[in-house]
């Protein structure tokens, strides 16, 4: 997977995931609203993600970056059509410990993939412009979610959200750019 | 081709969430000050103007959808609401209509509250006759639970209404007062929005006046005589406001009763005119929490309130100050909990028996979790049709912590369903704007004249439009 299609495709990734990380909250809150279950959210989200690491890094070698990273987003866009349904906190969970697995296959492929995709030389300035472009997209999108949730309902963040995932597979899966 | 495939399937996954979200998902929740009937309801409606809510109920002709009128949602059995009808949200239609200061009388929008009432009317020199303690509440809701407040000299909010609008369930609008239309007069004030939308009301208002604020210290067996001799016999008295204890080392025993006394120097009226707002409420708020958690913490914001209230007799109010009291401190916030009210009217003579048959079932009761009392009265008044003072009486309003499971709420109704008969046992009655744990048998006997009432709403309003938890639950 070449740096360029890392770069568009992980930043378009950022985009989702800031877009509904902020507003995610409220659907916990309008579920459940002890402080308990907030705890328990992001703390199965966090679990899950631990566990899953090794298996993942063993299969990111195995069957490659880009394949993996390909699954997230698909993963990703799939299960964001949940969100707007969730009526109850065992579903929450449910859904959080998925996002934990599937958090950690972006994360550790993510880091693989750009370690692969650069020379050890410019590893640095590659690393820094890879972070500049991806944070740039999720601020960007943090600030213009702020006000379409004015206008939209917290349910067409989670289906924007997922059409984004959908568009970040796409790119991974087109083979050159 | 398995590009093709992801595509499809992702299709039809982001159709079919879409689908079934605008089903079922989408509509607005509800859901009132007591927090135990969360409902689904079809949609929020904002009152925006008269055209609006006129074009609401003539659209329901063509859709069959039901409506429900809500304020500020302190009623406690879904008044409001009802799952699956349109909720129109009144708030927003909240202007006064005309202020005649010479003649004392004020009309509003009834999503006006009580606070802008006051606001308005203040700098004239003027103050409403009956509302509730707190001011929050909005004018239209207030009707419909036809409440009652500190006020000892007028009866309950019904004896100072001069007439209203009504729009009702076939669109037309009417004037109702007690010589026009006057048969709808007694059901439409509290009526619980059964009958139409309440569009504007006039209200006769009183002076506002300077009170010394007197408080003592008695124990239950005087206070009907205290009452009766020392606060109803003596004209200088205006309001009236008592507590009684639920603190374990003196349960419903120990009381503290306030005497709003019309102050000898009204001149210094102008010292105290300008309306408070809300003090800072942390104290209040953490001895009340303490309250909710043990019997220790229920003397000790006994012990505190009582001190605090002694140490305040003698501090001058203006009237329109007695009827803004802080409710901040009472916000309650919990995911498993809620605080509901219950409030029992009983005949000033029977108090003292009646306080003593409560003790008796209460202290059989060791988790039901009461956490405050207080004792107001209320002047015979029987001309709203569902009126609660069938003679002189003492309301009695218990907050009472519990939680909101099935369980839970199965668990207090036992509880308040044995207060109620006992309630009735001594010729009282009890409230209507609460939850529904009360029986069919139980409303019959407070309101012998409830199938009367379910009749007339049925032959004004056939189709039953205008709907809600408390309809549905007892017609």
């Amino acid at each position: 997977m070449g740096y360029r299609q890392l770069v568009l495709s992980q930043s378009i990734v950022f985009m989702a995931g800031s877009m509904i990380f902020p507003f995610y909250v409220l659907l916990l809150r309008n579920v459940g609203d002890s402080y308990s279950q907030f705890g328990w959210a992001y703390g199965l989200f966090a679990l899950a993600s631990a566990v899953s690491y090794p298996l993942i890094g063993k299969w990111a070698d195995r069957f490659g970056d880009k394949k993996l990273l390909l699954f997230y987003s698909l993963a990703m866009a799939a299960l964001l059509l949940f969100f707007p349904l969730v009526t109850a906190v065992w579903q929450v969970y449910v859904l959080q410990i998925m996002m934990g697995i599937l958090g950690a296959v972006q994360k550790n492929t993510e880091k693989a993939a750009l370690a692969r995709s650069t020379d050890k030389k410019h590893a640095g300035s590659d690393m820094g412009r890879y972070h500049f472009w991806t944070s740039v997209a999720a601020a960007a999108s943090i600030i213009i979610t702020g006000y379409l949730v004015d206008f939209l309902t917290i349910a067409a963040i989670f289906y924007i959200a997922s059409l984004l995932y959908a568009a970040s597979g796409i790119i991974i899966w087109r083979k050159h750019l | 081709m398995r590009a093709i495939l992801f595509v499809l399937c992702y299709s039809t996954l982001f159709a079919a969430s879409l689908y079934v979200y605008t089903q079922f998902y989408s509509r607005p929740a509800a859901e009132d000050a007591g927090r135990l009937l969360p409902a689904r309801v079809k949609e929020i409606k904002q009152a925006d103007g008269e055209e609006t809510l006129k074009e609401i109920v003539s659209e329901t002709g063509r859709t069959g959808s039901r409506l429900t009128i809500a304020g500020m949602q302190h009623s406690q059995g879904g008044q409001t609401y009802y799952p699956g009808a349109v909720m129109i949200d009144m708030k927003p239609f909240n202007k006064v209509l005309d202020f005649q200061p010479e003649k004392k009388l004020i009309t509003v929008q009834a999503g006006a509250t009580w606070d802008d009432i006051q606001q308005y009317i203040n700098p004239a020199g003027l103050a409403v006759k009956v509302m509730q303690s707190q001011n929050i509440f909005t004018i239209g809701g207030s009707l419909s639970v036809n409440v009652h407040g500190r006020d000892i000299r007028h009866e309950s909010l019904i004896d100072t209404v001069q007439s209203f609008r009504l729009l009702k369930p076939d669109g037309t609008i009417i004037q109702v007062s007690r010589t026009e239309n006057a048969d709808l007069f007694p059901y439409v004030i509290g009526g619980y929005g059964l009958f139409g939308i309440i569009l504007d009301v006039t209200l006769s208002l009183t002076e506002d006046e300077l009170y010394e604020k007197e408080t003592r210290e008695l124990d239950y067996g005087e206070y009907s005589r205290y009452f009766q001799e020392e606060v109803k016999e003596n004209p200088a008295v205006k309001m009236h406001l008592a507590r009684i204890s639920v603190a374990p080392s003196s349960f419903l025993r120990e009381m503290y009763a306030t005497d709003y006394v019309k102050a000898g120097d009204q001149r210094l009226l102008e010292d105290y005119q300008a309306l408070k707002t809300e003090r800072i409420v942390a104290l209040p708020k953490f001895f009340l929490g303490l309250s909710r958690h043990s019997g220790r913490g229920k003397d000790a914001f006994w012990n505190i309130q009582k001190k605090y209230m002694l140490e305040g007799s003698g501090s001058y109010e203006s009237r329109n100050n007695a009827m803004r009291s802080e409710t901040d401190f009472m916000t309650y916030e919990s995911s498993t909990k809620t605080e509901v009210l219950q409030e029992y009217f009983v005949p000033v003579d029977e108090f003292a028996s009646y306080i003593d048959d409560l003790r008796f079932v209460l202290q059989q009761e060791k988790e039901f979790n009461l956490l405050n009392i207080t004792v107001r009265y209320v002047e015979k008044s029987d001309e709203a049709f569902l009126s609660y003072a069938k003679e002189d009486m003492f309301a009695l309003v218990l907050l009472i912590n519990q939680g909101k499971s099935e369980k839970e709420v199965e668990k207090a109704g036992l509880v308040i369903r044995k207060m109620i008969d006992v309630t009735l046992n001594h010729r009282g009655s009890y409230y209507l704007p609460y939850y529904s744990f009360p029986s069919k048998k139980q409303l019959e006997t407070a309101y012998p004249r409830i199938d009367e009432f379910f009749r007339k709403k049925k032959q004004f309003d056939p189709n039953e439009r205008f709907t809600n938890y408390f309809y549905e639950e007892y017609k």
